[in-house]
């Protein structure tokens, strides 16, 4: 029941808190996120590394009739998006100002989304990882769409609603099709991982999985629903916009596309041509990025960078690429929940998202400027900090692969301080111009950072506490 | 010339037996208990119509119609659970399995089209009494067609059903949009019968029977070959098309959805579905088992043209009747997934969808036709702007609906394609299954749209109206949208046992 736990208490507090006046709302909200929090942290100290299976499992019959269960376990992949994503809902709803327009609605559908996102990360049956992975589409269009920013939220939402479902929906003709294929009537993925198919029906279940997680992590030609939903979605919901559910698509790359198709051979190797489009998000995103002039832009196209680091790692196929991409999972959230944050607080104080109107400003706020130097150093992968572990585990994985993936990969790790410097150091250093700030960041909004930034250090100069429990797995198919 | 064709091949039929004795009557009304339950009470309506003043009939009459279609409900439920089903009347009907999961489902469906029509009647004025008498009648088709396993009873369940509803249809009798449905209906419902009767008496050339056990062991495969008994299963698959609206055959759909009054549109586009899947279930999948790749090659056809037109059209309107009714061509070619792929899950997918869209669909009109006002049907998707700040549960409920028509989980909708695509997978017509999923997505689109109004911020804040009988049907479906889908077990097993076109002794 423990699992359970994690995403019903979310569930059940969506359906209370809908109804509950703003402030009320709002900390009612942070204590059931609480709550859920301190149920996956315990079970992350409980955790087991080492382990050859998935813990703290779950299994009921659901609808027996197709050996559908409801299945629920965790291994060293998913613990820590579990934890990541209960941590980031925190924030997020700590984080949304209780001034908000219908704030109770808002926070109710924050989480549910956070459940729905749980649900996906903790789900060992495929049809309801389905379940999970479809249901937390609808409290983050309503997210998007009524509390969404821009001119026009409500194209934004359903631009990313129907990018998503066309992904997802032949995702479904997949989970069909390997329960077919596999002949032993079982969505079970730790049993489906050992019964692969033959090469060519692999060829194809792994097209349809892969689109749906490549349209959802985003993958380089897939990504143009991003920018507009990134730009719609209020911050709060960023948090675990980007910071969660972006991972959502690694993950299911990690968790089901790898694994249960292990020799996805036809007319091309599909276990190339994933790394090659990595490598063209890492570059392209980055690229995007230096063009871009809207800070919020800016930080989403990097959000596209660095998910190619993640999903190049996990093509990789082997145990560093693989351990650094879920490492690069946990340290990307973080730091673009960071991002996202003093982005939107400048802004909010200059007026503008523009970064070439503003000039100087941590003459004016420099406790801001200073998180805003270590978040930034942070984002470029400097050693030390978080993100530096990860990307430089990725890079070495794709190095044993190919050390061609890693030569290009690595150019997102030039492009990196290029734009990330050039926002800081344009907005932050010379010569104060431009529209004069109302204050310097706030004592509250500090504490709120202040986690994020507690972690950045931690992992970066203790990756261990994270990678020892990577060690357990729940299925075969993942180097280790 | 016929007996070159095959006809006179058909074997000599034996004189019947003619003894009927009592204990064999009584035997066989059990067998169809809740049809002649309902005829009963159906009766009983009239006579309460001819002897109440005329300000108290329309309330009597609700509710003597809601009390037998509650009784037949639940003598149907009473003889899934106790009776043995089996063959009455010389084979000409069934109390099987099959046929009572279809009496239930109709029941249900006529409890909540009279508890949904009664205050809508009254704002707007319309005869009330008829109209429930004429519903009662339009299910009695229904439930004749889902228990009829003769050409005969068939057409006969075909016809009652029709003509109650071409009366419905043109119910709003000051509206020439309302007349204009009943007449166009009218002729292409005789349209299409005419098509099913001539197919019928093609099959019946090629078999030498009605019955259609006895046709099923009478064409094997050999009868593939005869030109007339492919023209036969022509015919039928082609009114039988018209009747479930699916696509090349679905053009008098948006019109008259949009010009009947509104619970007779959410009644219709439910209940003749529902019982032309019914009717499309025995005749193909029961009768002519041995022809399945040739009717399987016309549906599959006639899914895939449904699939597309349905979706791609949708988009583009801007009435709610009209959008939902080439949704709901849409819905007839996924379901005609389920009966081409055949077999016990395969049609348990299908019964299990024809259930639970009973819920979402009427829903879904449900809501709207809470919107009608005394001068007529307001179905523009303006007039559901400011929905949530009206009404938010019945906003929150119309969400549902849409959600569970695009199929999201965790509602039936979603569950519903599951079953329907692994059954579509699992036959082999993995490229149906494909369209459909793309097709879904166009889905999506429409579905969604019809949100937008109800969620986004108006200047209108007056309460909506909506009576305590009206609401409680909503609530009802919406709470069937979503506990059938999260605990969709029950239904599944039920739509198993009942799967079996051709069972009993």
């Amino acid at each position: 029941m423990t699992l359970t736990t994690i995403w019903l208490l979310p569930m059940i507090g969506a359906g209370l808190i809908a109804f509950m006046p703003p402030r009320l709302a709002k900390w009612m909200g942070v204590v059931v996120a609480l709550a859920a929090l301190a149920v996956a942290a315990d079970v992350a100290f409980s955790f087991a590394p080492g382990y050859h299976g998935y813990q703290f499992t779950e299994a009921a019959p659901w609808i027996p009739q197709l050996t559908i269960f409801y299945r629920l376990g965790l291994d060293g992949i998913s613990l820590w998006l579990v934890v990541l994503n209960a941590f980031l809902t925190v924030i997020a709803i700590l984080a949304t100002p209780v001034k908000t327009r219908n704030v109770s609605r808002f926070v109710a559908l924050m989480l549910a989304m956070s459940a729905g996102l749980a649900g996906v990360f903790m789900a060992t049956d495929l049809v309801l990882f389905y379940v999970f992975w479809e249901a937390m589409l609808i409290p983050a269009y309503f997210l998007l769409w009524i509390f969404g920013e821009g001119e026009r939220p409500d194209r934004a939402a359903l631009k990313f609603v129907l990018y998503t479902l066309a992904g997802s929906l032949l995702m479904l003709v997949g989970v069909i099709g390997e329960y077919v294929a596999t002949g032993k009537q079982t969505f079970d993925l730790a049993t489906l991982a050992t019964l692969a198919p033959s090469p060519s029906i692999q060829f194809a279940l792994f097209f349809v999985f892969a689109l749906a997680f490549a349209i959802k992590t985003p993958l380089f030609p897939f990504h143009s629903w991003l920018p507009d939903a990134y730009m719609a979605a209020p911050t709060p919901m960023l948090i675990t916009f980007a910071g969660v559910m972006g991972k959502a698509g690694a993950y299911g790359f990690l968790r089901i596309a790898v694994p249960l198709f292990p020799q996805p051979v036809d007319w091309w190797d599909w276990r190339w041509v994933i790394p090659v489009l990595a490598v063209a998000a890492i570059i392209w995103g980055a690229l995007m990025a230096i063009a871009s002039r809207d800070m919020k832009l800016l930080v989403a196209y990097s959000s596209v960078s660095h998910m190619g680091f993640i999903v190049l790692g996990i093509f990789a196929l082997n145990v560093q690429g693989q351990q650094g991409a879920v490492l690069q999972m946990i340290n990307h959230g973080i730091i673009i929940s960071a991002l996202f944050l003093i982005v939107a607080w400048i802004s909010d104080r200059a007026g503008t998202r523009d970064r070439s109107a503003m000039a100087g400003l941590a003459a004016r706020m420099p406790v801001m400027a200073g998180i805003f130097f270590v978040v930034t150093l942070a984002a470029l992968g400097l050693p030390g900090l978080n993100s530096f572990v990860g990307e430089f585990m990725t890079l070495l994985g794709a190095w044993q692969r190919a050390p061609v993936l890693a030569l290009f990969g690595a150019i997102g790790l030039v492009l990196a301080p290029v734009y990330m410097l050039r926002l800081f150091q344009g907005t932050m250093q010379g010569a104060p111009a431009g529209p004069v700030p109302r204050s310097d960041i706030y004592a509250g909004q500090l504490v709120l950072l202040a986690p994020l930034i507690v972690l950045m250090f931690a992992i970066g100069l203790d990756p261990n506490v994270l990678t020892n429990l990577m060690t357990s797995l729940g299925q075969v198919g993942l180097a280790r | 010339m016929i007996s070159a064709l095959g006809l006179m091949g058909a074997p000599m039929i034996p004189a019947p037996d003619l003894t009927y004795s009592w204990a064999q009557a009584l035997a066989d009304l059990g067998q169809i208990a809740a049809i002649a339950t309902l005829t009963g009470f159906f009766l009983f309506a009239i006579v309460t119509d001819l002897v109440l003043p005329k300000r108290r009939r329309g309330g009597a009459v609700a509710i003597v119609a809601v009390t037998g279609f509650t009784y037949s409900l639940g003598t149907a439920v009473y003889r899934w659970r106790y009776a043995q089903g089996g063959y009455a009347y010389h084979q000409f009907a069934t109390g099987d399995n099959f046929a009572l999961f279809f009496e239930i489902l109709f029941a249900t469906l006529g409890i909540l089209t009279v508890a949904l029509s009664h205050s809508y009647l009254k704002k707007r004025g319309m005869l009330e009494s008829e109209f429930h008498i004429l519903i009662m009648a339009a299910v009695i088709g229904m439930m004749v067609l889902g228990s009829a396993t003769s050409l005969v009873t068939i057409f006969l369940g075909l016809e009652l059903l029709s003509i109650a509803l071409y009366i419905a249809c043109g119910f709003s009798r000051r509206e020439s949009r309302s007349q204009e449905a009943a007449a166009k209906y009218l002729l292409v419902g005789g349209f299409a019968s005419a098509f099913v009767l001539y197919g019928m008496a093609l099959i019946y050339g090629g078999a030498g029977t009605t019955v259609i056990p006895e046709i099923a062991k009478r064409l094997d495969a050999s009868a593939a070959g005869n030109p007339l008994i492919l023209l036969g299963i022509v015919l039928m698959g082609v009114g039988f098309a018209f009747k479930v609206s699916a696509a090349p055959f679905h053009m008098w759909t948006p019109d008259v959805y949009q010009g009947a009054p509104l619970p007779v549109t959410a009644f219709m586009s439910v209940g003749t579905k529902a019982a032309a899947f019914a009717m499309i279930v025995r005749v193909f999948a029961g009768g002519l088992p041995h022809l399945a790749p040739e009717w399987q090659a016309l549906l599959a056809f006639v899914a895939a043209t449904s699939m597309v037109i349905g979706n791609v059209m949708a988009i583009a309107q801007s009435s709610l009747k009209r959008l939902l009714a080439y949704s709901g061509v849409a819905q007839a070619g996924y379901i005609l997934i389920g009966v081409i792929a055949g077999g016990q899950s395969g049609l348990a997918a299908v019964l299990y969808y024809l259930f639970v869209y009973m819920f979402m669909n009427f829903g879904a009109f449900a809501v709207i036709t809470l919107l009608a006002g005394p001068d007529g049907d307001r179905d523009r998707f303006d007039d559901l702007e400011g929905l949530a700040k009206r009404s938010p549960l019945m906003a929150v409920l119309m969400s549902v609906f849409m959600l569970s028509l695009a199929g999201f989980p965790p509602s039936v909708g979603f569950f519903g394609k599951l079953f329907l695509f692994t059954a579509g997978v699992s036959a082999g017509y993995t490229w149906l299954v494909v369209l459909a999923v793309v097709m879904s997505v166009v889905s999506v689109f429409y579905y969604v749209r019809v949100l937008i109004p109800v969620w986004s911020s108006s200047t209108r804040t007056d309460r909506l109206p909506a009576s305590i009988s009206s609401s409680a049907v909503i609530w009802l479906s919406g709470l069937a949208a979503v506990g059938l889908g999260i605990y969709p077990t029950t239904l599944l097993i039920a739509g198993q046992l009942g799967a079996n076109p051709i069972s009993g002794p």
